[in-house]
């Protein structure tokens, strides 16, 4: 599925079908979806191109220097709204390149449930938070998860609570880990039900492309051998294949523009050289995650939308969620040799559904997890009540290496109307332009849950037979790698931004698809539900095009 | 979209210094383009001439490294060129960092003068010294910032210039090979032996 870029170049006053901002885990599947539909489409990229060879196991320039990643000072935090907004409180991390995060990411592909769409349903309120039930049902997206696992290729095999599904995964489990054998034993001692690790990697050559070579470079890493199925090597090439696709990096969308009935007209860039450009179009798709979706929407203000374009609820940046997440190691006799292959090979669903029973709102998994890149394992691998440096640091770091592993808990965050991305006052980014502020507060059942499965991975690491254990303490959220919930789709316009097509509320021609429009953020694990969520939103905006409704 | 759990503790590890800080903020290229003197160095017989140190605040450096990451029976921060890493890095793109990472070099050696009447230099200490001294002063920003220049001379790509001849990643058991076939590690070969 190598395809040779295709040549497509839209002169810059080209009014093309659509526009979509971002090209990352959906904005790649929806240019793919408009383009194979006949529909001509320039996708403008913040990064830029990174081909797949030039990738490197360098972890410096890729976890310290990290130049394809926002910038840490370009926004501010906060907790809640009475306190100061401040820089670098909170680092947001994702991915500014061709792929996007779909580039970086560890390749962890956990389908939503059905009770991830109707909790509230089955669950009754949840005082004081804004949990919801979806306007659609897992059944209306099961089609596209299977779509999505079979266009990009991902490796599984389902386990016993797996919702239901359509078509097996495309390819079987990536072999299993020491890791993923420890955690199988331990699990079982316990009762518990382990299973492979769904993964968005290839176990066996597909499309073209090779197997994975088992490298260990999975999370943060761009993957030289194009066994991660990043949107830059499957669909991409194929939207580009058509000829009727351009995607054009070093884009800087600071503005979509509206004309005087209220419709998009396009989008107002910065090119590499912060020279600005208007590109016209009859709709616009953004694709641009859960916080700068909304952050562009609120950056475009205008005399017809002058909080921001389909800001009519006043819920653009609200009800953000980020996933809980704890992690527990443990350290056992003989090597386990972690710095090899994927990130996780085995997982386990106990513990998925909220339980009255437990006291507080919540559900996760559990996972076996590597955390070995040998400069990161240096600096923050051992228990922290360790030596830190010295002779004795040496000794434990040479002894604790290679027999070290993870487990780490993955869950829900409840949508809290006033967890919100937000335009900073004061700071303004390298463009000039107001800065993202983040305010977010961990809602205490949120931590509950994080405690709740850290203990529970600490009993697994102890019943694998790990002859010392330790905990990263639980603590609110400092970093976060999901970013959703911040355009939420719904069937009313007065408490939701986009509706069930994601197309929003205020504005005919103008899509939304990306974590922004996640009602509830899942268990820990929201790519495969983003990129499904972009397939079927993408056959719905070719329908509409088709169909003169746009 | 990066995942979540791992990743939070690398940024948290990162972070935590102000070094760190300087390493986020650095340019990709300017980085390469400096650590290749580093390269050099390391190779070079003739020790290149200190480019950002004075002679005796890479001795003192050198020899916090080596308390920090120290040469037993396996090699430690000086085989690994940690020094020549740290002097070119404050040379050009970690040079913000030059100052406050010298300023809290003259106040380690301060107290030392004031603990030990006569001395004057942590590198001509004696390592009983050296211990107790960097004992107390280890939650300072100072040591933060050399515990976190040490570490990542020891353990990045040999291509920055520390990590020379791979010494620190054949310590722990790291191997730069990029690719395997399962098995992986002793529990899971001996799963699949027993026909897991």
């Amino acid at each position: 599925m190598r395809a040779v870029r295709a040549a497509v170049r839209f002169r810059p006053d080209t009014t093309v079908d659509f526009v979509v901002v971002g090209s990352g885990a959906s904005g790649g599947i929806v240019a793919k979806q408009l383009a194979t539909a006949g529909l001509s489409v320039v996708v403008l990229e913040q990064g830029p191109r990174i081909e797949p060879e030039q990738f490197e196991h360098d972890e410096i320039k890729t976890l310290f220097q990290a130049t394809l990643q926002n910038p840490p000072a370009g926004f501010t935090f906060r907790r809640t709204e009475s306190d100061p907004a401040r820089p670098g409180q909170i680092q947001l991390l994702y991915h500014r390149l061709v792929g996007g995060g779909s580039v970086m990411f560890t390749a962890n592909y956990w389908r939503f449930r059905e009770v991830d769409f109707v909790e509230r349903s089955r669950l009754g309120a949840v005082s004081g938070t804004g949990l919801v039930d979806w306007p659609i049902r897992y059944r209306d997206l099961e089609r596209y998860y299977t779509k999505a696992e079979w266009e990009l290729g991902v490796s599984g095999v389902p386990g016993p609570f797996d919702p239901p599904r359509s078509r097996p995964y495309p390819l079987p489990p990536l072999p299993v880990k020491s890791s993923g054998v420890l955690f199988e034993r331990g699990a079982r001692a316990l009762g518990l039900h382990p299973q492979p690790a769904p993964l968005c990697i290839l176990s066996q050559p597909f499309h073209g492309r090779p197997a994975c070579q088992h490298c260990g470079y999975c999370l943060g890493f761009g993957c030289e051998f194009r066994a991660k199925s990043s949107t830059l090597y499957t669909v991409i090439p194929m939207a580009e294949a058509t000829g009727r696709c351009e995607v054009r990096p070093n884009c800087y969308v600071r503005k979509i523009e509206v004309d005087d009935r209220g419709r998009a007209t396009g989008a107002t860039y910065f090119d590499e050289n912060k020279q600005e450009h208007f590109q016209p179009a009859r709709a616009v798709v953004l694709c641009c995650n859960g916080a700068e979706t909304p952050r562009l929407l609120l950056l475009s203000t205008s005399n017809r939308f002058p909080n921001g374009l389909a800001n009519s609820s006043g819920l653009v940046g609200k009800y953000l969620m980020f996933n809980g997440y704890s992690t527990s190691s443990g350290v056992f006799e003989r090597p386990l040799n972690e710095y090899k292959s994927v990130m996780a090979t085995r997982v386990l669903y106990d513990f998925y559904e909220s339980d009255p029973r437990r006291g507080f709102y919540g559900g996760g998994a559990l996972d076996a997890r590597a955390f070995v890149y040998p400069t990161m394992f240096a600096l923050a691998g051992l228990p922290q009540d360790a030596p830190s440096w010295g002779a004795e640091y040496k000794h434990m770091l040479r002894d604790y290496y290679t027999r070290t592993m993870n487990v780490d808990g993955h869950s829900t965050s409840l949508p809290l109307e006033t967890n919100t991305i937000s335009l900073d006052p004061d700071l303004k980014d390298a463009w000039g332009l107001p800065a993202m502020r983040v305010t977010y507060k961990d809602h205490s059942d949120d931590l509950a849950m994080m405690r709740f499965l850290q203990d529970k991975a600490i009993e697994v690491l102890e019943a694998a037979g790990a002859s010392r254990t330790w905990r990263q303490p639980v603590q609110e959220t400092t970093l976060a790698a999901h970013l959703l919930g911040t355009c939420r789709m719904g069937d009313d316009p007065r408490t939701s931004v986009v509706d069930r097509h994601h197309r929003a509320h205020d504005v005919r021609n103008l899509f939304i698809c990306d974590g922004s429009s996640l009602v509830t953020g899942g268990r820990g694990q929201p790519t495969a539900t983003i990129q499904a969520l972009a397939y079927r939103a993408g056959e719905h905006i070719v329908e509409f095009a088709r169909k003169g409704k746009i | 979209m990066i995942d979540d759990a791992v990743s939070r503790r690398v940024f948290l590890a990162a972070s935590t210094t102000a070094l760190a800080s300087a390493w986020l903020a650095a340019d990709a290229h300017d980085l390469r383009a400096s650590l290749a003197h580093a390269v050099r160095a390391a190779r070079s017989c003739d020790p290149l001439p200190w480019e950002s140190l004075a002679p005796e605040q890479a001795a003192d450096l050198g020899a916090i490294a080596a308390q920090i990451f120290p040469t037993d029976e396996t090699p430690g921060a000086r085989e690994a060129h940690v020094i020549n890493f740290l002097d070119h890095s404050l040379a050009t793109w970690a040079a913000p960092q030059r100052e406050d990472l010298l300023r809290g070099l003259d106040e380690l050696n301060a107290d030392a003068a004031r603990r030990w009447p006569g001395a004057s230099r942590f590198a001509l200490l004696a390592p009983k010294r050296q211990l107790e001294l960097l004992h107390a002063r280890d939650q300072t920003p100072f040591f933060q910032q050399m515990r976190f220049a040490t570490l990542v001379g020891m353990f990045s790509l040999p291509a920055y210039g520390g990590n020379a001849e791979k010494v620190g990643w054949k310590l722990i058991g790291f191997e730069d090979r990029y690719a395997w076939q399962p098995p992986f590690g002793d529990y899971d070969a001996e799963a699949a032996k027993d026909g897991h």
